[in-house]
């Protein structure tokens, strides 16, 4: 019996093995089921939500900003232009090694490795490690590969003629944000556009795959000066000479073509670099020629006189008695510098006496005075496309006492800009005609094509032509011999100016001893003007007087800039060529 | 009765075997290197240098494949034990010796001629041949608890201590599934299965807690999304890849979370490449393909005659379907992490060789045909 069980439980044996073998198959089965279901689960149910998750990990959206537009003086010469650079960054999450990293990057780029380290392991999903970095130092980074720092192409805005209208152009800040002058005043046009960008990275923070858009597309605008790089820097030039010779605190100078009001030069002393503005002490930087007013000097009294002629209270040759250089006026005495009689209209202006040309303003009496300033545009801003401009204070006449209307007539108690200054100069040689200062000529897109000109814009007639040409002849007779500005004489050509010396006004409200404003304006040639050119000298050491400190740098930059613009002489027609070529080529040499 | 059992022999190759593996390993030679190119490319400068070593590695898979098969697969019932004990000693060597490395923190790794391999590898089938010779030497008295449970326990115990010392917990889980499946085809009492599960139950629970980096990995794994910067941080990404593969894939290459993303995208993780690129439809027919090899090789399983030939090829059906399993599990987040290669697929040349070498000794033992 017992054998029989057992001979039976061995045949049954197989059947039973093999029952247990497809009974593993089918376990190993169901395995598989529960995976293929699993999978269809992710792929399908979950795959939509999944797929976004992961977008979100591998896509970094990016703001770039765009390329800044740029800055070309008349000639199209390049005064401020953005270059592509790269900058590091890291992603935070990304890091694997912060200790490491920190300190590889450190070394490269020369920065603190405790600081990097606390940034790489920032509870930030991007942070910036060092912006606008060398080539050298990018490829350096490259070769470490490490996992989580990123490389973003970014600009740099480069000044290439460094200091050169630093003060007109201004600069703009890392983030391409126009911070100063035209950069800033001009922000909107010339900045790119933000531009969102989706870039691919893998796990180590490297873009891949990334069509980059051509960056073209969204940068901003350019702007096209009137001024010409090389007139700015033969003012630059010329002012800088005479700011150091007569120890002057600071200087400006403008040339300004009258005909058109645009501006060919606006020059400051002492200069900044704004590729390296924040070595320079902050009020360097604003374009003080727009923003700084001061009180003019005998400079103001060509506009009197001007006004005297076109009103017909009198003539050049109408005479007035000068009090032997002093008068009272009520509880105050006006000095002139040297005591004249009987002096004529012309000769008040040529002398440049003060008690002359007080008693021309009281014979136009206060309204007609006040008006004629008004009318040349001083106490109102130009309205030039620059940041900051002052209006300059020229009070109501009938809030004048009557010394404060005969200080005005000579320049004092009254203030203007220097651009002020110039437009009304210019109205003078554009026989009457007030023009609109511009220093912008024309706006272009990001291809260069042509959105916006600024023709020239008459504001207003000032004076008659007649009047214009007679103060041009009164004006001419300051430059020759015996008037006090012959040192702004030109060879070949007719020169017409006028100086000014004004006592400035210190803390205490009170004038100022030993403290001048020297300043000498001219025009050139007188028949037919061409440049307006004012030079203004603030507080210098060894002489005071605008004649002899201001009308030397007239004479430099008004002869140079007669000879670039190609300006026929019209005597001693005897060109030095020599002496051109050599301005020619030390022009080119060291704006280089 | 016994001459109708007579046994032929024949030297065809089994085409429902043949077919699935070399579309497995042709399909894992193009996906090794869309997920390796731009790893080897950091790592080595040259894309295609994991692709090359696999491509030489397939060619000598397929030569042992040939060899396997026109070995007899009796001869590994002589070799049972010397397998067992050539297993025991390099399970030894790789803790010992200086010719082991170590990689991600394990010490699991033999290099041999500019070949690594897994000494746990092996193991395994020196295990497959040792079960299926004992238990056919035993069947007579196999649902005596000290003849055909313990002796096999033991051994099983052995080699799991040894393996578990690198630490390897992956493999030791699959070794002891694997022991637990061929001892209860081979007709062991299913009560003392079930006590041997009581008394692993709680061993395996003690070896899951005792390792802090294993607690970890089960956090993760019950919760990746709590921990998607460390732990968490390999599924949730295999996780991604086969959600962002959809029903049609990105495309052979065009994934993204092969670069870098994933850890090891060409070994461990490239099903989950192979679902972000291919898609739904190409984790379905791999999965097909699988199938297709397993139930081949249980069929033989079930149609041999011979005890030890049978219990042989259900062991290496089981051991690649296992595998198979749990590697596809972890890339979909059904098992926690482990660090298992899926056969026929994964970058690697121990495991590869290995896996077609088994595939050739299960057409030796389907090559004998009952008449």
């Amino acid at each position: 019996m017992k054998r029989m069980r057992q001979q039976q439980r061995l045949e049954q044996e197989p059947p039973r093995i093999k029952w247990r073998i497809v009974l593993t198959g089918l376990f190993l089965t169901a395995l598989y089921l529960a995976v293929g279901t699993k999978a269809v689960f992710l792929h399908v149910v979950q795959g939509p939500l999944l797929s976004q998750k992961a977008a979100r990990q591998y896509q970094k959206s990016m703001v770039t900003q765009g390329k800044r537009g740029t800055i070309y003086d008349s000639r199209l010469q390049e005064m401020a232009v953005s270059i592509d650079t790269t900058s590091i960054a890291a992603y935070p999450g990304a890091v694997s090694a912060p200790q490491e990293t920190a300190q590889a990057l450190a070394k490269i780029l020369k920065l603190n490795p405790t600081r990097l380290k606390k940034k790489l392991s920032a509870k930030r999903s991007f942070v910036w490690i060092k912006r606008n970095v060398p080539p050298k130092d990018v490829e350096a980074v490259k070769a470490l590969s490490l996992a989580g720092v990123g490389f973003i192409p970014e600009h740099a805005r480069v000044y290439p003629n460094r200091t050169l209208a630093a003060q007109v152009i201004g600069f703009s800040g890392i983030d391409g944000q126009g911070l100063e002058g035209l950069e800033f005043f001009y922000n909107d046009h010339l900045k790119g556009h933000a531009v969102k960008q989706i870039v691919m990275t893998d796990a180590l923070g490297r873009g891949f795959d990334a069509e980059r858009k051509i960056l073209s597309d969204y940068s901003g605008g350019n702007i096209i000066l009137t001024i010409d790089r090389s007139i700015q820097y033969i003012a630059e030039t010329a002012l800088a000479e005479a700011a150091t010779t007569h120890c002057a605190n600071s200087g400006m100078a403008i040339v300004m073509a009258p005909k058109t009001g645009a501006i060919l030069a606006m020059a400051h002393f002492p200069l900044f670099n704004p590729n390296a503005h924040g070595e320079y002490k902050r009020d360097l930087w604003r374009n003080r020629a727009i923003t700084d007013p001061f009180e003019p000097g005998s400079t103001m009294k060509i506009f009197i006189a001007a006004g005297a002629i076109d009103s017909g209270v009198c003539t050049p040759n109408t005479v007035f008695y000068c009090e032997e250089g002093r008068y009272r006026v009520g509880r105050n005495v006006v000095h002139d510098t040297h005591p004249y009689g009987r002096l004529t209209l012309n000769d008040i202006v040529k002398y440049s006496s003060n008690i002359g040309i007080l008693k021309i303003a009281e014979a136009m009496g206060r309204n007609a005075l006040y008006a004629n300033l008004k009318t040349f545009g001083f106490g109102e801003k130009t309205g030039i496309e620059c940041p900051g401009e002052t209006g300059g204070l020229l009070t109501a006449a009938n809030r004048w006492t009557r010394i404060d209307m005969g200080t005005i007539a000579f320049g004092q108690g009254v203030s203007v800009s220097a651009i002020q200054m110039v437009m009304a100069t210019a109205a003078i040689a554009n026989d009457g005609i007030l023009m609109q200062p511009r220093i912008v000529k024309a706006l272009t897109d990001n291809n260069g094509s042509l959105l916006q000109t600024f023709e020239p814009r008459k504001i207003r007639d000032v004076i008659a032509p007649e009047t214009a040409r007679t103060i041009r002849t009164i004006m001419s007779s300051v430059t020759e011999e015996g008037g006090t500005g012959e040192k702004a004489a030109v060879d070949g050509y007719t020169v017409c100016g006028k100086t000014g010396t004004a006592q400035k006004i210190d803390a205490s409200g009170t004038y100022a001893k030993g403290k001048y404003v020297s300043s000498f304006i001219g025009l050139a040639p007188c028949d037919n003007p061409e440049i307006v050119v004012l030079v203004i000298l603030d507080e210098p050491k060894t002489n005071h007087y605008g004649g002899l400190v201001a009308a030397p740098a007239f004479s430099k930059i008004a002869s140079e800039t007669l000879n670039y613009l190609n300006i026929t002489p019209e005597e001693k027609l005897q060109p030095d060529w020599n002496r051109r070529m050599t301005i020619a080529k030390m022009t080119e040499a060291e704006m280089e | 009765m016994s001459q109708d059992n007579r046994k032929a022999i024949s030297f065809a190759y089994d085409v429902t075997l043949l077919f699935p593996v070399l579309f497995l390993v042709g399909i894992g030679i193009v996906m090794v290197y869309s997920s390796s190119s731009a790893l080897a490319m950091k790592k080595y400068g040259n894309d295609y240098y994991f692709l090359e070593k696999q491509l030489y590695f397939a060619m000598a898979g397929i030569i042992a494949l040939v060899i396997c098969r026109y070995i007899p697969f009796r001869v590994y019932h002589y070799l049972a034990y010397v397998f067992l004990s050539l297993a025991i000693i390099l399970l030894i060597a790789v803790q010992f010796s200086g010719i082991a490395y170590s990689a991600g923190g394990a010490q699991r790794w033999l290099r041999v001629m500019g070949v690594s391999f897994q000494p746990s590898e092996f193991a395994r089938f020196a295990m497959i041949i040792y079960l299926a010779y004992s238990l056919q030497k035993k069947r007579d008295n196999i649902r005596v608890f000290s003849i055909g449970f313990m002796p096999h326990v033991v051994v099983l115990a052995l080699l799991a201590v040894l393996i578990l010392m690198q630490p390897d917990f992956g493999s030791v889980a699959i070794l002891c599934a694997l022991t637990w499946i061929m001892l209860f085809a081979g007709g062991v009492k299913f009560l003392h299965l079930l006590s041997g599960l009581l008394v692993i139950l709680p061993a395996g629970y003690y070896v899951l807690f005792s390792s802090a980096y294993r607690i970890k990995r089960l956090m993760s794994y019950l919760d990746p999304w709590q921990y998607p910067a460390n732990e968490g941080y390999q599924i949730i990404h295999s996780l991604m890849a086969f959600g962002t593969g959809g029903i049609w894939g990105s495309g052979i290459g065009k994934g993204y979370q092969k670069l870098f993303y994933l850890p090891e995208p060409h070994t461990d993780f490239i099903f989950s490449v192979i679902g972000e690129e291919l898609g739904l439809w190409g984790v379905l027919i791999i999965l097909l393909l699988y199938l297709l090899l397993l139930w081949r090789g249980i069929i033989i399983a079930k149609n041999t005659e011979d005890l030890f030939g049978s219990l042989l090829a259900l062991g290496l059906t089981i051991a690649i379907g296992l595998q198979v399993s749990v590697n596809m599990g972890v890339t979909l987040g059904l098992l926690p992490t482990k660090g298992l290669t899926l056969p026929f697929l994964s970058y690697g040349g121990s495991s590869l060789l290995v896996n077609m070498a088994c595939i050739g000794i299960l057409m030796n033992v389907g090559a004998i045909k009952t008449k």
